[in-house]
């Protein structure tokens, strides 16, 4: 009997060209979507699920109230891991975690950047980053160690054993590699090259013990079975305890729900990474179904021609049960093959999906729950896309498809009808929200930077460069390379620190209002080309003074509550006098609202300079020339430079990521849904074929009869458009809501989207219409 | 064997009932073979179709020996159709995407008959029917005469009581019908009880008894030998 099904499936597929192949191209196309959405589920949510020891690890986070909300943040202070370790024997171990930056590792004449981190020597005990070489139990016990990755060894000694090498870090401290490091797998968030050890930070003097300088992360390993709720009472007052005046709470957060939902508001888990997922899920699952609506619209759009089989296999003595379970058979060998071919292109797609979302998917054929995963998958679309045609076609009366009076099951309320709506509601929603996030980052674009990002680069500032950057200046701007140049905090692009910390005339105590931290050693406003809206721009050379001089942004001045801003005293650790005030300009997500900054003068500390180059030279030639100059002073150190406009862009770059997924999604749930239509339409003209005719010989005209067969499918979109655009407006206000700089929704979205979504539809009907409306009303007629 | 008493068959539209077939009572014994003959609209198929169980009668009785059948359910029909009734159509009704091999085997699948028993079956039909050479080829590669005797195998190779036959040579020309209805004699003269519906003279000459309808109801029911004869 299934041999039987088996060669009636495949004969009527193979005899059905167009309608097989649409109907395994709409299949296919939606698996590839939801097969590549699906893998980087995976991704999402195993990342750093692999630890051993995973379940017993937790992170502290900091809690405290500023400007009456809860925030929460992962920066603690150094010396909370210790005593934690200390008080509750619940805590069996604790490794801290802080960036010690893109540090220069040289070997002979050989030097090159690694990302590195100071760790506590048990940090390879509670995540597990397998070691290839060394003892897990002591490579990090020597202050004079390093620990470094497999791709840095190689890089750095080539095919020579790197164990026991000697490698000069910042051309300053000599370490010893005790231990080599498998590459880091691609599901993990942690990205270092090297770790150094705790003790070596100690030795440096950088390992201070302040409770306020909230600097590393910190992470526990917990006894097994621990009651965290009860722990995480008794660690809550630990800051409180030992840092006087301080309201901040700790608490204790575990590492596998960090990277999905390491969101708060208020106080509370609010989401995270994991939102994106479950987006991304509904756009796969919405794709599926979309691909199976087409199997079910062309499979029941076709009942005509299998509704005589139907009735003579009842006829035969076939029970309603082993005709639904042939169909299905039907459906699943469609699901089986379509799947096979999905696995296979989406190989062949990865690469260029991996390069597109930034990542590295593969497809876990080893694993056992892949091939599960596969085979459920094939059920479940076999399934939704197999049941209703086979319960629909199944249901046929004997005598009615027997006798002939068996016609045309459209109604004017059928499913198919509906399916269709639902179809293109789905794809009018994709087309209309990727509309709406293509301008939000337009938007964002567009925005006033407050500064002139031309010809603006910055390098990373060591004590090396720090030594000698006064005559590496003077001799740019002797040799006219440079405008200008100046030492500064951080890049102009984002700021590295901030405090509640700071003090002025009149502060509310009770103020704990964030204020970021910018700092040059001379012109800012100059060489960023800032606007001055009071004071005067900082300099050194020209006012003595100067070097506890700062600038307010405009948000800083309004929150500090001056009425005359210059000559006020702002103290932040040293005190410093305020010399000017300028426009606010974004430094930092040009999503968000701009930061109240302070740009402090050389009494602070400076991790990077800038460089205005001069704009009548050819760029690339005089940063040739720079990068030359800079050889001179620093040869032992890689002139390694980033343009300030490129990096501001880059901000852009998770939602331009975001924009291309949902765009190349929707472009599939458009494809899949036209492959549908076309079918349709081409069976709705093939059914109506004598009508036409007979209205052809009445005289209408092949455009009346365009417009007959077209409007049916038309109708269907435009309920489609109504249904989607309220739809659309409610979740996109949603998703802009997460920015504080957003645009708004226009109405002129929704025309372009109905117009695309009419005029695609119209395109794809009108091939198939024309043709039955051309056709030679002798021949439609004849048949009958 | 086949009873029918006060059968009515009416379709309900808006504002009223419109009989089909009103007040039929007919007895046919096992073994014969019957034409139901009479103009479009008389309600013919209808009643062979109450008959074969492919429509349920409005009002009435219907008794097959002892088995009562005026309502069944859906599997219950399925059993009598696969005990009981072949049907031949006049459009054949072949399923276009199997052989004539494929064809012919079908009712044996639903009746659950061993693989080897099904070959011999189907050879043995193929056979008879002259149509061994032709087995593998599919319906659109035979002419009309050739299908229908596709069609004839398939209803018989259940070995039905009852063979129903609605228009059987209506698509076909004089000397494939008188082929069909030969082999319809010799059904009959082996035991089958066959029902036909005709519009022909010529065919009507092959059975033994001629019911006549006009209108929904049963105007003349008759011996069509003895007919002849007279």
């Amino acid at each position: 009997m299934f041999k039987n099904y088996l060669k009636i499936a495949l004969r009527n597929l193979t005899r059905n060209k167009t309608f097989t192949f649409l109907n395994i191209t709409g299949l296919i196309v939606g698996m590839v979507g939801a097969m590549l959405i699906g893998l980087w589920v995976i991704r999402e949510v195993s990342v750093d699920r692999f630890h051993e020891k995973g379940e017993q690890i937790y992170q502290a986070w900091n809690r405290d109230k500023v400007d009456g909300e809860i925030w929460c943040w992962t920066s603690t202070p150094k010396p909370l891991a210790p005593v934690l370790a200390d008080d509750f024997p619940e805590i069996v171990n604790y490794s801290r975690y802080s960036d010690a930056g893109n540090l220069i590792f040289k070997k002979d004449n050989n030097f090159l950047k690694g990302n590195s981190f100071f760790v506590d020597s048990t940090f390879l005990q509670i995540f597990s980053f397998p070691l290839i070489e060394g003892d897990i139990n002591t490579v990090l016990n020597e202050p004079m160690s390093v620990v470094i990755t497999e791709e840095l060894a190689q890089k750095l000694f080539g095919n020579d054993d790197a164990l026991n090498q000697i490698v000069k870090v910042e051309n300053s401290i000599e370490l010893k590699v005790t231990g080599v490091l498998k590459g880091l797998p691609t599901v993990t968030d942690f990205e270092f090259e090297a770790l150094l050890p705790w003790s070596l930070m100690v030795q440096l003097g950088y390992a201070d013990n302040s409770w306020s300088n909230n600097s590393v992360a910190t992470f526990l390993e917990l006894e097994k079975d621990v009651d965290v709720t009860a722990l995480n009472d008794k660690v809550k007052n630990v800051t409180k305890n030992h840092s006087q005046g301080s309201t901040t709470e700790v608490f204790l957060y575990p590492l596998e729900e960090s990277y999905l939902r390491d969101n708060f508001v208020n106080g509370k888990p609010a989401g995270g990474k994991i939102d994106l997922v479950y987006l991304f899920l509904m756009i796969a699952i919405l794709i599926i179904v979309i691909a199976c609506i087409n199997f079910v619209n062309l499979t029941t759009a076709r009942s005509e021609r299998r509704a005589k089989e139907v009735g003579i296999r009842k006829l035969s003595g076939a029970f309603r049960g082993m005709l639904i379970s042939q169909f299905l058979i039907e459906a699943f060998l469609l699901t089986a093959f379509s799947t096979i071919i999905a696995l296979i292109l989406v190989q062949l797609l990865l690469p260029s999906f991996n390069t597109l979302i930034d990542l590295e998917l593969s497809i876990p054929y080893s694993q056992p729950y892949f091939w599960l995963g596969v085979l459920v998958f094939v059920v479940l679309t076999g399934l939704l896309a197999g049941s209703y045609p086979a319960f629909f076609l199944s249901s046929f009366k004997t005598s009615q498809v027997l006798k002939g009076s068996f016609k045309k099951i459209g109604s004017h309320f059928s499913p198919r009808k509906i399916l269709v709506v639902s179809q293109f509601t789905f794809a009018i929603i994709l087309i209309a929200s990727t509309i709406i996030i293509r301008q939000q980052i337009k938007h964002a674009q567009n925005r006033t930077k407050g500064y002139d990002q031309s010809q603006l680069i910055y390098h990373n500032l060591n004590d090396q460069i720090e030594q000698g950057f006064v005559s590496f200046r003077e001799e740019a701007l002797q040799l006219k390379l440079v405008q200008g140049m100046s030492k500064s905090m951080s890049p102009i692009t984002y700021s590295t620190t901030n405090s509640w910390g700071m003090d002025w005339e009149g502060k509310d105590q009770d103020n704990k209002q964030l204020i970021h931290r910018f700092g040059t050693d001379i012109k800012p406003v100059e060489l960023f080309g800032l606007t001055l809206v009071a004071g005067r721009d900082i300099d050194v050379t020209k006012y003595a003074t100067d070097s506890t001089a700062v600038i307010l942004n405009e948000s800083a001045a309004e929150i500090m509550g001056f009425d005359d801003p210059i000559g006020q005293t702002i103290s932040d650790g040293p005190k410093y006098h305020v010399v000017g005030v300028v426009e606010d300009f974004i430094m930092g997500s040009p999503f968000e609202k701009v930061i109240p900054l302070v740009i402090e003068s050389s009494a602070s500390w400076f991790e990077t300079f800038h460089m205005k180059l001069n704009p009548e030279l050819n760029t690339k030639e005089n940063i040739a020339a720079i990068e030359q100059l800079f050889e001179k002073h620093f040869p032992d150190i890689p002139f390694e430079y980033e343009f300030v406009d490129e990096a501001f862009a880059n901000q852009y770059k998770e939602q331009e990521r975001f924009v291309t997924l949902t765009t190349l999604f929707s472009s599939l749930a458009v494809i899949i849904s036209c492959l549908g239509l076309f079918g349709l339409s081409a069976f709705a003209a093939e059914q109506r074929s004598k009508e036409i005719g007979v209205r052809k010989v009445l005289g209408a005209s092949v455009a009346r009869i365009l417009i007959l067969l077209s409007s049916d499918f038309l109708k269907l979109i435009l309920i489609a458009i109504a249904i989607a655009t309220p739809l659309t407006w409610y979740l996109m206000s949603e998703w802009l809501q997460s920015f504080e700089y957003r645009t708004t929704i226009s109405a002129g979205v929704f025309i372009v989207a109905s117009i695309l979504a009419l005029g695609i539809a119209l395109l794809t009907v009108i091939g198939q219409t024309y043709r039955t409306a051309n056709l030679n009303p002798v021949k439609s007629l004849k048949d009958e | 064997m086949i009873k029918l008493t006060d059968i009515d068959k009416t379709i309900s539209s808006k504002f009223q009932k419109e009989f089909i077939l009103k007040g039929i009572n007919l007895e046919i014994e096992e073994g014969e073979f019957v034409t139901i003959m009479g103009p479009s609209g008389a309600g013919k198929s209808t009643l062979l179709n109450i008959i074969g169980l492919l429509d349920d009668a409005s009002a009435g009785q219907y008794l097959l020996g002892e088995e009562d059948l005026t309502s069944l359910s859906d599997k219950r029909k399925a059993k009598m159709h696969k005990e009981h009734f072949g049907f031949v159509f006049q459009a054949y009704h072949l399923i276009d995407e199997l052989t004539v091999y494929e064809n012919i085997e079908t009712p044996l699948l639903y009746r659950n008959v061993k693989s080897s028993e099904r070959k011999s079956l189907v050879a043995e039909i193929l056979d008879r029917f002259g149509m061994v050479a032709k087995k593998d080829l599919f319906p659109a590669q035979l002419s009309g005469g050739q299908q229908q005797l596709v069609g004839v195998a398939r209803a018989i190779i259940g070995k039905p009581s009852i063979l129903l036959a609605d228009e059987p040579t209506g698509n076909l020309h004089s000397a494939q019908s008188k082929e069909i209805m030969e082999l319809f004699q010799k059904l009959n003269d082996e035991g089958t009880t066959i029902i036909q519906v005709t519009h022909s003279e010529d065919n009507a000459k092959y059975s033994k008894r001629i019911i006549e309808l006009e209108d929904g109801a049963i105007v003349k029911d008759y011996n069509s030998q003895e007919a002849q004869h007279a």
